[in-house]
């Protein structure tokens, strides 16, 4: 009978080691790995010359990666808002029914197929110029190539919000329905119910939007690559440069260490938010 | 400030393609006065309070407040302020917020949005819980909170949508009368919409029964409960018990002809509670439909009759005691009615149900 529930206490452990070992194996020792080895020489020592190097040659590249995560980030907030806000408040159900089946797609494209779309549309005589310019609104002359800081934060946006927005919109789809017709009731118009009366019921979620939108576009390699590759561009462009070029593995997790704590700040901020309003995260 | 009269006119609500469910609605409501729609589930009443709000599509038909037609107006140019049945409060702010924040849309200034806010929480009783969140607050207090937002904004008509539906029944009986008093004091034309025939009763001015998407019967409280016009009224007003009986009409009398449960009784004319019959000769005899209601009944063991009495035997399966009196099931002849009596009587035991004439509403079959 001990013997038996010995066994029993054991199962659960047995069952979920492959889980652990894959999450250990692949994630926390390579993470560790690394985020020790920023901290160490060639020869092992312990020093801060990674980090140093790193400020050094990239401070520039830093800045303008946080600039341009969080430039996107701001953008996909607001659009994401209002998608969702069309999607709920709207009152044509035909506009509603092609936006909900059109704002989705870009969900199915891969980063790397967003970039080499965004070439061929923002570039000087791309698509986006050359309606421009035959529409009138656009000389040929003034044509200029958006393939630089503006080109990243568009893909960006492009890509992230309708995943910004699919979450927000089932928040707000799943609110008390009646919450919106009350403030309609007592003389509210649409924009203003969706900025006092939606978005602060669905702020959580749009906050995880955010936050996993923020960590998912410091980690993109292929955007800046293809659309802006020149100085300065983006942190993850530096890190493949440190590793391929000079097998510099030293810096390049020491920029990887920065960007994780970018992204660990704003995980840290969206936590002691909810902590202290007293919800779930 | 009197409030504002008004006229549905042949209103015709549905959604999308389906049948409509209001089909040519009349009503009309006078300045200052408290109107119960009152009806089962999915008769029509909620999407009437809808369409006035202006959240159903009116297909036609007209909705005039004080001579003015406000069917094209968007929801918000209303005016109508209407009391949710999830009480609809935003949660992310207080109460004070929630009062406040039709006040802010009409660009009062905030010295006087908190002033009116004041006079609105005590006006609902809710000095001092301003501050709080609408989900610190009990349901009895939220109601309140919801009946002050759509107060503050000193509507022209006031939409209340089964506004005590998640309450206790104490509270509930504690917040209908305060309602009921504010409406008195403020004189605001007031639309009510109910399942509950007591909460219609106590708090309408008159009362509209709605069945299938038409009013059916509307009067005083006391005509509607007293003069019950159809079956459906006559249940739907606490006489629901129902018995099938055969008339035959005499000089001055009817004559209820006997059964295996019902002993054959000669009723004279006149004083029966409904209007029916009030000449059954009228009707021809035949076959009609008897309802009661449990408290007008009573049960007697063997003892005679009181005079102009119909008299129905039957065996009690149930017995409760929901307090002042017993409540019996009793079955008659495959019917299975309730009788309240003070005296309690076991299951299996053979009783009488006395039934005097003035407690029988009488309406003929192809009437139900």
């Amino acid at each position: 009978m001990t013997g038996a529930m010995d066994k029993n206490r054991y199962l659960p452990l047995f069952l979920v080691t492959p889980a652990l070992l894959v999450v250990v194996g692949l994630f926390m020792y390579p993470l560790g790995y690394s985020a020790i080895s920023s901290f160490q020489d060639k020869s092992g020592a312990w020093t801060f010359a990674n980090f140093e190097k790193a400020f050094d040659l990239y401070s520039l590249d830093i800045g303008f990666t946080v600039l341009i995560v969080v430039l996107s980030t701001v953008a996909i907030g607001v659009l994401a808002c209002a998608t969702g806000g069309y999607l709920t408040l709207g009152e044509n159900p035909r506009a509603v029914a092609v936006l909900k089946w059109l704002y989705r797609w870009p969900l199915f494209i891969p980063f790397i197929v967003a970039g080499q779309l965004m070439r061929t549309f923002l570039a000087k005589n791309g698509m986006l110029n050359n309606i421009l310019v035959s529409i009138g609104l656009l000389e040929p002359l003034q044509a200029t190539s958006l393939l630089d800081w503006r080109g990243i934060v568009i893909t960006f946006v492009w890509k992230q919000t309708p995943f910004v927005a699919l979450l927000v919109a089932g928040a707000m789809a799943s609110l008390d329905r009646s919450t919106i017709e009350a403030a309609r009731n007592l003389g509210a118009g649409r924009v203003r119910i969706l900025i006092q009366i939606i978005i602060p019921q669905v702020r959580q979620t749009l906050l995880v939007g955010l936050i996993l939108s923020f960590v998912t576009m410091m980690s993109v390699l292929s955007v800046p690559l293809m659309i802006n590759a020149e100085t300065p561009t983006m942190m993850t462009v530096d890190m493949a440069f440190r590793i391929n070029s000079y097998g510099d593995y030293g810096v390049a997790n020491a920029l990887g260490f920065i960007s994780y704590l970018m992204a660990g700040s704003v995980a840290w901020f969206y936590l002691s938010q909810g902590v202290r309003k007293g919800e779930r995260p | 400030m009197p409030g504002e009269s008004l006229e549905i006119r042949d209103l015709v609500v549905g959604y999308g393609s389906d049948a409509p469910v209001l089909n040519g609605l009349s009503v009309n409501v006078q300045p200052g006065e408290i109107v119960a729609l009152l009806g089962a589930s999915g008769c029509g009443k909620t999407t009437l309070l809808r369409a006035l709000a202006g959240f159903a599509r009116v297909r036609s038909g007209q909705i005039l407040v004080s001579g003015r037609d406000t069917i094209d107006l968007a929801p918000d140019k209303r005016n109508m302020a209407m009391v949710f049945q999830s009480y609809a409060l935003w949660p992310h702010m207080t109460a004070a917020q929630n009062i406040a924040y039709g006040l802010k849309i009409r660009g009062i200034r905030q010295a006087e949005v908190n002033r009116r806010v004041e006079a609105v929480l005590a006006m609902v009783k809710l000095e001092g819980l301003g501050g709080r969140p609408v989900d610190n607050l009990s349901g009895g207090q939220r109601q309140r909170v919801a009946l002050g937002r759509a107060l503050a904004v000193d509507p022209q008509i006031l939409l209340l949508d089964e506004p005590m539906s998640n309450l206790d029944a104490r509270v509930r009986f504690e917040v209908r009368h305060e309602i009921k008093a504010l409406q008195k004091k403020l004189r605001i034309t007031t639309i009510l919409v109910t399942h509950d025939r007591e909460e219609a009763m106590t708090l309408a001015d008159r009362i509209l029964i709605l069945e299938g998407g038409q009013v059916v019967q509307a009067g005083t409280p006391e005509e509607v409960y007293d003069q019950p016009n159809s079956p459906f009224v006559a249940s739907f007003m606490g006489a629901d018990n129902v018995m099938p009986v055969e008339l035959r009409p005499e000089e001055g009398a009817i004559r209820v002809l006997g059964t295996d449960c019902i002993e054959e009784t000669v009723l004279p004319l006149g004083d029966f509670a409904g209007d029916r019959p009030a000449n059954p000769a009228e009707d021809g005899g035949g076959s009609f439909i008897v309802h009661f209601r449990s408290d007008a009944a009573t049960i007697g063991n063997g003892d005679a009759p009181p005079q102009d009495t119909l008299t129905l035997r039957g065996r009690v399966t149930q017995c409760s005691y929901p307090g002042g009196t017993y409540r019996h099931a009793i079955d008659v002849g495959g019917q299975r009615l309730i009788v309240d009596d003070p005296q309690h009587y076991a299951v299996g035991d053979v009783v009488g149900i006395r039934l005097p004439k003035a407690s029988l509403y009488f309406f003929p079959v192809n009437a139900s």
